[in-house]
C-alpha cells in the first residue's frame, strides 16, 4: 500500500473568510468540504481533442470533476527538458495532483495515457485510488507486438483505430464551426517519441505492474488492431488487482467510437 | 448517388439535419435554468448555427422552443419556423414572420423540402414530424410518448432513412409519475415498425438538478438502453449513440 497519511489530511476542511459585493462588502467566514471523487483524464499519441468528449460525457452524467490535462509537448505545447521519460511526466502529474490538493482520484487513460496511468499509479501517491486502462500501449507481449503506428498511412492509420472506420465519429474541430475533418486521429508521433523512446514500449513496465496496489479497470475495443485484445488481457493479467472488459463493436479509441458504452462500462462495474 | 444525410445534435432534441444543402434545425435549446440542465455540451452557440432553411418545432416546452435564444442571437426571423397551432402563436409573438402551423398528417414545404406533421402526445400538444427532401425522409421524434397512430407512418411515406427518438421515458413526479416521454423500450418497439437505415436516439441527458431530479422529473439518462433493446427486437436496425457535435452520415 501507499505511504499512510493522517486522514482528513489531503484535501482537510478549510475555513476561510470571503469578500463580497452585496450592496456594500460583506465579510462571510465559510467552512468548505469537498469529498467531490475526480477523474484526472490521460490522452494518448491522437492529443486531448481525443479525449475532449469523453471528458464532457463523464463530467455531466457522474456530476463529477474531470481533470484532462495536455502532456506538454502535445498539440504545441512547451516540452521542457526534465521530462526525459513516461515516468518523469508521471512524476509531473503527482505534482499537479499535490498542488490541486486532490484526493480519491480516479485515473483514465487511453493508449499512451493508459501506459502513463500505470505508471502514475505505480508512484503509489495516497492522492490516487484507482485507475481505468482503455487499449493500453507501453507492456511488451511475446507473440502481440503493438502495430507501428508511424508508418501508416491515415486511411491505415483509420482502419486499425476504429471498429468500422466508415463509421468512425468526426470529433467536432476546437472551434465548434465545421463538423470536423475527415483526417481522423493522427497520432503526434514526435511528442510521443519524446517520452516513450522509439520502440514506444518499456520491457520493464510488465514486471513492474505487479507492484500495483490499487483496483484497475482494464477496457479493450474488441477491434482494436493496434494493440490487439490478447494483448490487453495480457496487460490485465499483470496487474494484481486488475478486471479485464471488452467493448464490443469498438477498436483503439473507445472515447471517441463508442463513448457511451465506455462510460457504461466504466460505471457498471463495481455495481 | 443519393443526397447526403446527415445530423448533429447541437443538444438534447435540437438537432441539426442536413440533406444535400437544405439546413433544418429542431426543437431550439440553447440556454439552461435552475431546474433545466441539457446535461451534455452545447455543440453550438445560437449564433454559430449558420444558414437555416427550416426551424421545425414539436411543441411549446422551453427545452424545444427556445425562439428567445434565436431571436437574441439575431437568427433571421424570416426563417420558415413550421410547428403546430400552439408554438405557431408563440412564434408569431416573438416575431417570426414565416410561420406554418399544421396539425399531425399536413404538410408544408420548404423550396425542395417537404416537412409532415405526424401524430405525438406529450403533456401538452405536441406533434412529431416527417421530414423529406431529395428522396432522403427523415421521422423526428420530439420527446413525444409513443402512439398507436405512429405506426402508420411506413405506409405513407415509405422507408425512412433516419429516425430520431426520444428515450428517456421522462416522469413527472407531482404528476403522480405521469410518463410523458417515450422510454428506451417504447423508441425501440416503435423503431421495429418503422425499420429506419439508422436510428438515432436523443432527449436522454436532460436533468433537473439535484434535488429536481428527485423532486421535478425522473428521467433515464443512459442510452445504452435503447440501443440494446433494439438490438433485441429488431436487430438489424443500424442504432448510433452520438455525442453533441458528432456529425452522423446516413447511409
Ligand atoms: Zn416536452
Ligand atoms: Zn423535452
Amino acid at each position: 500500500m501507499s505511504t499512510p497519511v493522517p486522514a482528513g489530511t489531503l484535501r482537510p476542511t478549510r475555513t476561510r473568510t470571503v469578500d463580497v459585493e452585496s450592496g456594500g462588502p460583506a465579510e462571510i467566514t465559510l467552512q468548505d468540504r469537498d469529498r467531490t471523487r475526480p477523474f484526472l483524464l490521460l490522452h494518448g499519441g491522437g492529443g486531448p481533442a481525443t479525449m475532449a468528449g469523453f471528458a464532457d460525457l463523464l463530467a455531466e452524467r457522474t456530476h463529477s470533476r474531470v481533470l484532462l490535462p495536455t502532456h506538454p509537448g502535445f498539440a504545441g505545447t512547451p516540452k521542457p527538458d526534465a521530462l526525459t521519460d513516461v515516468t518523469a511526466l508521471a512524476r509531473a502529474y503527482v505534482a499537479l495532483l499535490d498542488q490541486l490538493d486532490l484526493q480519491d482520484v480516479t485515473l483514465v487513460g487511453n493508449s499512451f495515457g493508459g501506459w502513463l496511468a500505470a505508471e502514475i499509479a505505480l508512484l503509489g501517491s495516497p492522492r490516487v485510488s484507482g485507475a481505468v486502462i482503455i487499449d493500453g500501449v507501453g507492456i511488451e507481449v511475446e507473440g502481440h507486438p503493438p502495430t507501428d503506428v508511424t508508418g501508416l498511412t491515415p486511411a491505415q492509420l483509420k482502419a486499425h483505430s476504429f471498429h468500422d472506420p466508415s463509421k468512425a465519429p468526426v470529433p467536432p474541430k476546437a472551434d465548434g464551426n465545421e463538423s470536423g475533418n475527415d483526417s481522423g486521429p493522427s497520432p503526434d508521433v514526435r511528442a510521443l517519441i519524446g517520452y516513450t523512446g522509439p520502440t514506444m514500449s518499456d520491457p520493464t513496465l510488465a514486471g513492474r505492474l505487479g507492484d500495483l496496489h490499487v483496483p484497475v479497470l482494464v477496457l479493450w475495443g474488441e477491434s482494436d488492431r493496434i494493440v490487439t485484445p490478447a494483448y490487453g488481457r495480457a496487460y490485465a493479467a499483470a496487474i494484481p488487482m486488475a478486471t479485464f472488459t471488452l467493448l464490443p463493436r469498438t477498436g483503439h479509441l473507445p472515447q471517441v467510437e463508442t463513448p457511451e458504452e465506455l462510460l457504461g462500462a466504466l460505471l457498471d462495474l463495481g455495481r | 448517388m443519393r443526397t447526403p444525410l446527415t445530423v448533429t445534435r447541437i443538444a438534447h432534441a435540437c438537432q441539426l439535419i442536413e440533406i444535400g444543402n437544405i439546413r433544418i434545425l429542431t426543437d431550439p435549446w440553447f440556454t439552461q435554468t435552475e431546474t433545466y440542465y441539457p446535461g451534455e455540451p452545447l455543440h453550438l452557440a445560437a449564433d454559430a448555427l449558420g444558414p437555416i432553411d427550416a426551424l421545425v418545432v414539436s411543441h411549446e416546452h422551453y427545452d424545444h422552443c427556445d425562439l428567445d435564444a434565436l431571436v437574441a442571437a439575431g437568427f433571421d426571423l424570416a426563417t420558415p419556423l413550421i410547428g403546430p397551432g400552439t408554438v405557431a402563436t408563440l412564434a408569431r409573438g416573438k416575431g417570426f414572420r414565416d410561420i406554418r402551423a399544421i396539425e399531425a398528417w399536413e404538410s408544408t414545404t420548404v423550396a425542395g423540402l417537404t416537412v409532415t406533421a405526424t401524430p405525438g402526445a406529450h403533456g401538452v400538444h405536441e406533434v412529431t414530424f416527417v421530414i423529406q427532401a431529395d428522396g432522403r425522409t427523415v421521422f423526428f421524434g420530439g420527446d413525444s410518448l409513443r402512439v398507436p397512430e405512429m405506426d402508420a407512418i411506413p405506409q405513407r411515406f415509405g422507408p425512412i432513412d433516419l429516425a430520431i427518438l426520444p428515450v428517456n421515458g421522462l416522469c413527472i413526479r407531482p404528476m403522480n409519475l405521469a410518463q410523458v416521454v417515450m422510454n428506451a423500450e417504447d423508441a425501440a418497439a416503435l423503431t421495429a415498425v418503422l425499420r429506419p437505415t439508422l436510428a438515432v436516439p436523443h432527449h436522454y441527458a436532460f436533468h433537473s438538478g439535484r434535488l429536481g431530479d428527485r423532486m421535478i422529473t425522473k428521467g433515464d439518462q443512459d442510452p445504452r438502453h435503447y440501443a440494446d433493446a433494439v438490438a433485441r427486437i429488431a436487430p438489424d436496425i443500424d442504432v448510433r449513440l452520438a455525442l453533441p457535435g458528432v456529425a452522423v452520415t446516413v447511409p
